[in-house]
């Protein structure tokens, strides 16, 4: 069949102002942007902890990245690419999104040094404090057996911040 | 066995809640928590003063055998890391 490239089939190639291309990179740059957040409940999975708050930095970072790439492509490549308007939206709320991310990252690293804290080889200081019965209960007691149990070899220690 | 600044009470409901059936040990004054150096000033809610995050294997001589300091709030070791570090250790 012979092709008669007519100035419609032309036009149909050439993108027109209705025919702009969808700005995939603001749209899928704000989905990992709010991915960021969501990242957090990755400290319930089976992930190492340790990797964890990069990757709950990271995310929101890459997403961030995404739509800034988004945004200069609807303003260089403005005859080929949509977004002017939603780009600048989807950066302030993927800037938004980051901050918080960067903010939690520094906050919940605030926590004290503890030099003086008991290390491997030392003892630790005995102490007596109320249970959660309201009985007496000290270090020394918790070592001992319990009826019917042999005596324990060790005890965890865990504190904690409470406030639950 | 675990201690925070929470009252008994608080302590209690949580231990059935999540049918924990280890000791839970309440120190809302920083007592102890201070002596182990492991106050965080303000940390809680309300400006409050909290434990930080610590975790500590001792013997029955009282003598710590591993410890565990978390530079992030969010990363506690798990159940079985605590286990597997008791394992590793001659008692």
């Amino acid at each position: 069949m012979k092709c008669v490239c007519t100035r419609a089939t032309l036009l149909h190639f050439m993108p027109g102002p209705n025919q702009k291309r969808t700005n995939s990179a603001l749209w899928l740059g704000l989905l990992i942007t709010v991915l960021g957040p969501l990242s957090n409940f990755l400290y319930y999975s089976k992930i190492p902890a340790a990797v964890l708050p990069w990757l709950n930095l990271a995310i929101p970072a890459i997403g961030l990245l995404l739509v800034l790439i988004g945004v200069v492509r609807a303003s260089r490549q403005s005859q080929l690419y949509r977004g002017k308007i939603l780009g600048s939206i989807f950066t302030v709320l993927a800037a938004l999104l980051f901050a918080g991310s960067a903010w939690l990252f520094i906050h919940v690293r605030d926590v004290p040094r503890s030099a003086g804290a008991p290390q491997t080889g030392q003892r630790v200081p005995d102490f007596t404090l109320p249970d959660s019965t309201n009985q007496t209960v000290s270090l020394a007691q918790l070592f001992s057996a319990a009826p019917g149990m042999a005596q324990p070899k060790a005890l965890l220690l865990v504190f904690y911040r409470g406030y639950w | 066995m675990a201690i925070s600044v929470d009252p008994p009470d608080v302590s209690e409901h949580l231990r059935q809640e999540q049918g924990y059936t280890f000791t839970f040990l309440s120190d809302p004054n920083t007592e102890v928590i201070r002596r182990y150096d492991l106050l965080h000033k303000a940390g809680g809610p309300k400006e409050h003063d909290i434990s930080r995050p610590a975790e500590f294997l001792v013997d029955r001589s009282g003598t710590v055998r591993w410890e565990n300091f978390t530079e992030d709030i969010r990363v506690r070791p798990r159940a079985e890391q605590m286990l597997a570090a008791a394992r590793a250790i001659q008692w």
